[in-house]
């Protein structure tokens, strides 16, 4: 495998899921295997229901497989961990803190403590573009500010593995565009390895080496495609023969298994 | 801050003209009859002693004078019976305070066996009436070898379920998006700090209410700190050394009329301080 080579970070081992309902049992995720190497920024597409955010959340930690085992950095994972970082849908600023302080708190915790948690809140806010409304709380910011603030402050956890569900999923198209651009151009920089979900298979391509498709709940993968489109990208890679090429089949693919849904 | 005030004042009904100015004599006269036995105690806690029959009814005395005060404050224990009632405040009202909002966090956010049936009895507990527990209470309290002080005090007052307030903070806590939490606990945060650092600013609009509604209550308590104390005048609250004051001598009216004042006065403070901290409270944490 071309994989190999590479260093593993994340392993998904044989993973199902099963989530106990008051309406019965509900199959969300079966026999899941996955290796995520260093680096590497893969897309998750598939119909929503089907075990994405589940998946996600176990990698994160904050949720255990029924059965079969997730591995950080050859170490099972059992709990939440600092070398992961995961940047929400919504809804994960703390309300009550400015936007630096905000920052500041993921790197409070990483021990980083006055005023040099300070300064370094401001880089960080300085690379979303943020730093003119670092005294200005979370309900000031429009959505795209608000999600920007929280990628700063999933970076300033320094982690080594960035877990990102939907994140510009509640965004408008422009403001999805443009964080989009932004996210593109700071991963070709540091590459730091990415897990991404997103319902948006354009978004999914333009951005991963790999789309992974999930089949309808219970969730599996379908198919891994190898995006052999070099870097940088930019929004007009969409352009590109190759990128409707694959997005003709990734999307083929994606509907078929929202019309499994529909059933 | 400007725009959730622009929007108040958009949201808030504008009445015709006419109808406005009806509705506003009836309520200002409403409240003048409500507040006129409170501001009559108040300035009556300034009339002279002598003066008090003859001048019972009139609103402002020839002379004011601040003797009643002096005399209430130091000959009748007012002092001891202020600081009583400051100290039984602050530690009921903190002790309630960190226990039902632990307690409604855990209840709000957290699945475990009993749960239901945990939450069935403190409900069922809001249908016994309060006079019904003084005995036992005093027992207990008894027990402990409590009665007359101040512990006995605080204890009794905060060691209620205090459903009301659990219930509070339990839903509050249940409505809370599970992202923050979770965005507290992938930064490393455990279970101690997720609460600490996390569910106690997101929730300081319910710990105002209840800092405001347990300390009315503990202030004007007066059952059970009367029969708490009644072995050991030092210990009283204010409420209660205001009563005794009535029967020791002679009736003291006007002293009687600084001694309410005395015991009403702060509490209102804190009610009018805490209200806007209330106001803004909702305002910040509530809309994220
Ligand atoms: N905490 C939970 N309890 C019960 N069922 C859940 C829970 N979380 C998700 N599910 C169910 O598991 C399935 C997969 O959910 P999810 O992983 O959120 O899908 P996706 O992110 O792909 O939309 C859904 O059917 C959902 O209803
Ligand atoms: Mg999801």
């Amino acid at each position: 495998m071309a994989g190999e080579a590479r260093n593993l970070k994340v392993r998904i081992d044989h993973v199902s899921k099963v989530y106990e309902t008051r309406n019965g049992p509900t199959e969300a995720l079966r026999d899941v295997s996955l290796d995520i190497c260093e680096n590497e920024f893969i897309c998750v597409v598939g119909p929503s229901g089907c075990g994405k955010s589940t998946l996600l959340n176990i990698i994160a930690g904050l949720q255990m497989p029924t059965s079969g085992k997730a591995y950080c950095n050859d170490h099972e994972i059992t709990g939440t961990g600092t070398e992961r970082g995961v940047v929400f849908q919504q809804y994960a600023l703390f309300p009550w803190l400015t936007v630096k302080k905000n920052v500041m708190f993921a790197l409070n915790m990483r021990g980083v403590k006055g005023a040099a948690a300070e300064t370094e809140a401001l880089e960080y806010l300085k690379k979303v573009d943020l730093e003119k409304f670092a005294n200005h709380y979370p309900k000031e910011l429009s959505g795209g500010m608000k999600q920007r603030v929280a990628i700063a402050r999933a970076y300033a956890a320094n982690p080594e593995v960035l877990l990102m569900d939907e994140p510009f999923g509640a965004l408008d198209a422009q403001t999805r565009t443009q964080l989009q651009s932004e996210l593109l151009e700071t991963w070709e920089k540091d590459m730091k390895t990415c897990f991404f979900i997103t319902h948006d298979v354009d978004e999914a391509i333009l951005l991963a080496q790999k789309v992974i498709i999930m089949s309808a709940r219970p969730g599996r993968i379908k198919e891994i495609v190898d995006i052999d489109i070099p870097y940088p990208r930019n929004q007009e890679t969409k352009l590109l023969p190759r990128f409707m090429e694959l997005r003709n089949h990734i999307w083929e693919q994606v509907y078929k298994e929202y019309l499994e849904v529909r059933k | 801050m400007e725009m959730t005030k622009q929007t108040a004042a958009a949201k808030r009904v504008r009445l015709p003209r006419p109808g406005r100015i009806v509705i506003n004599a009836v309520l200002i006269l409403c409240s003048l009859i409500w507040i006129y036995p409170i501001v009559w105690t108040i300035i009556s806690s300034f009339k002279p002693q002598a003066d008090f029959f003859k001048e019972q009814l009139t609103l402002f005395p020839a002379t004011w004078t601040l003797d009643n005060y002096s005399r209430v404050w130091s000959k009748a224990n007012f002092a001891v019976y202020f600081f009583n009632s400051v100290i039984v405040t602050v530690f009921s009202v903190l002790l309630v305070l960190i226990m039902t909002n632990m307690a409604g966090y855990v209840l709000g956010r957290y699945k475990f066996v009993g749960r239901s049936a945990l939450m069935a009895i403190f409900l069922s507990s809001i249908c016994i009436p309060l006079v019904s527990t003084l005995i036992p209470v005093y027992q207990i309290v008894k027990g402990m070898g409590l009665l007359g002080t101040r512990l006995g005090l605080i204890l009794s007052g905060a060691g209620g379920a205090h459903v009301v307030f659990l219930l509070l903070f339990s839903s509050y806590y249940s409505t809370v998006p599970n992202e923050l939490e979770e965005a507290a606990k992938i930064d490393g945060c455990g279970f101690l700090r997720t609460f600490v650092k996390v569910m106690m600013p997101l929730s300081s609009p319910i710990s105002t209410t209840v800092i405001i509604m347990e300390s009315l209550w503990t202030w004007n308590a007066f059952q059970l700190p009367l029969i708490l104390t009644l072995n050991n005048p030092t210990a009283r609250t204010l409420a209660v050394g205001l009563y005794a004051f009535k029967g020791e001598n002679t009736v003291d009216w006007t002293g009687i009329c600084a001694g309410g004042a005395i015991a009403m006065v702060p509490i209102i403070v804190v009610f009018i301080a805490f209200q806007k901290f209330f106001i803004n409270g909702m305002a910040g944490a509530v809309k994220g």
